[in-house]
């Protein structure tokens, strides 16, 4: 089993991005691993802009990063890139903060015109936090995705065919802990 | 009118360059590239007898209102000049460190916060800061792609300055040379526009003598 922290990059309270990690979650809890949707609009958005780490909020979400053994990394795309506010996070992140652990992009935008942010824009910044392994990301076209009462996401089935099989790789890539390893 | 007035840098309407800086310490590297960049373009603006004044946004100081902006959806009071600024100036410089081989968080999200067609058809001239010049392309690929989108027009010279290049001094070297080109860029871009929006709303009104002589 292993332990996957879900970051949501969107400023919105009502989020289809927080809406299709928790998707995911379900997903990931179906397949016996530990799943965790953190939103990042929910750590003080200033301390993140100023980059001050040593707050309370901050520093616990910074190890909460550093417990995980991989990250869904799910953002809106605004100005044909990752949101400000994801990158605000990962900028208070230590120097290869992502090493060792796999990691899987998830976008969701209201064209397929920015279907290319994932891997032009998101990927390369992963990369430089020294991610070994990230997966082919998802883009989740917004109109595809209907927020219910509860919160929950319902999925145009083609949608939540694609976000399985992103899902179905993503898992195959998780690590298997030492200690089970051992065990077994 | 009057034919005494000194033809020179103070004739046309003044122009206004707004720099926007994403520095977070004071003093900071960004903020430094940024009033390089902005000296540079006011005096090769100047050398084309047009006279620039320039504005500052030091982002830093609103990191606040930013992220009141993103949890309640609109700028308050303080912020919505800073945002507006954008839309009125005839050039912007803006300068960002980089991390993680791009933008900063704060650059983007005062970005991200911009009306879709603010910077249309304005010229922008970029700048990056970093340790080392490892990241420079992060210019390349992360900041013009994103000014790109937003229709500015965005000169061909973009400038990045490592903390080992603030060591090199005298004329043609390096960072100077690069600032310098950058900056004719801009202001080849400023001088071949109709000025942005007169400080005066009046001033671009013909006086009611004028009209009766049409």
């Amino acid at each position: 089993m292993a332990s996957v922290l879900l970051l949501s990059g969107s400023p919105a309270e009502q989020s289809r991005t927080t809406a299709v990690l928790g998707v995911v979650a379900e997903r990931l809890r179906a397949a016996t691993h530990s799943a965790h949707v953190l939103r990042i609009r929910d750590v003080p958005a200033a301390d993140l802009l100023a980059a001050r780490t040593s707050t309370p909020a901050v520093a616990a979400t910074v190890d909460a990063v550093r417990a995980a053994d991989a990250l869904v990394v799910g953002t809106p795309i605004y100005k044909a890139a990752y949101s400000g506010l994801l990158k605000a996070f990962l900028d208070v992140l230590p120097e290869k903060a992502l090493a060792g652990k796999a990691v899987l992009p998830i976008a969701t935008g209201g064209t397929l015109a920015h279907l290319l942010a994932v891997d032009y824009a998101l990927r390369p910044v992963l990369t430089a936090l020294r991610a070994p392994h990230v997966l082919p990301g998802f883009f989740v076209l917004d109109r595809t995705v209907h927020i219910g009462q509860t919160g929950r996401a319902e999925l145009d089935q083609d949608t939540a065919r694609g976000l399985d099989a992103s899902v179905d790789a993503f898992v195959t890539a998780l690590p298997v802990r030492p200690s089970l390893a051992r065990a077994s | 009118m009057s034919t005494d007035t000194p033809r020179g840098a103070d004739l046309g309407p003044r122009r206004r360059i707004l720099v926007v800086s994403a520095g977070l310490r004071e003093p900071s590297s960004t903020r430094l590239l940024a009033d390089r960049l902005s000296s540079a373009a006011v005096t090769s603006l100047s050398a084309q007898g047009i006279a620039a004044d320039v504005e500052v946004v030091e982002l830093r100081e609103y990191a606040h209102d930013l992220a009141d902006h993103l949890l309640t959806g609109f700028p308050n009071a303080r912020l919505r000049p800073a945002l507006d600024a954008l839309g009125t100036a005839d050039a912007v410089i803006a300068v960002t460190p980089i991390f993680n081989a791009s933008y900063s968080g704060l650059f983007k999200t005062y970005f991200d916060l911009v009306e879709p067609d603010t910077l249309a058809d304005r010229p922008v001239l970029l700048g990056a800061t970093g340790g080392t010049g490892r990241h420079s392309l992060a210019l390349e690929h992360a900041l013009r792609p994103m000014f790109s989108y937003l229709h500015a027009v965005v000169v061909p010279t973009a400038v990045y300055a490592a903390t080992e290049d603030w060591g090199v001094s005298g004329n043609g070297t390096g960072l100077v040379s690069r600032i310098d080109r950058a900056a004719t860029e801009l202001a080849a871009l400023v001088a071949t526009r109709e000025p942005a929006a007169p400080a005066d709303p009046f001033a671009g009104t013909a006086s009611f003598e004028d009209l009766l002589r049409r």
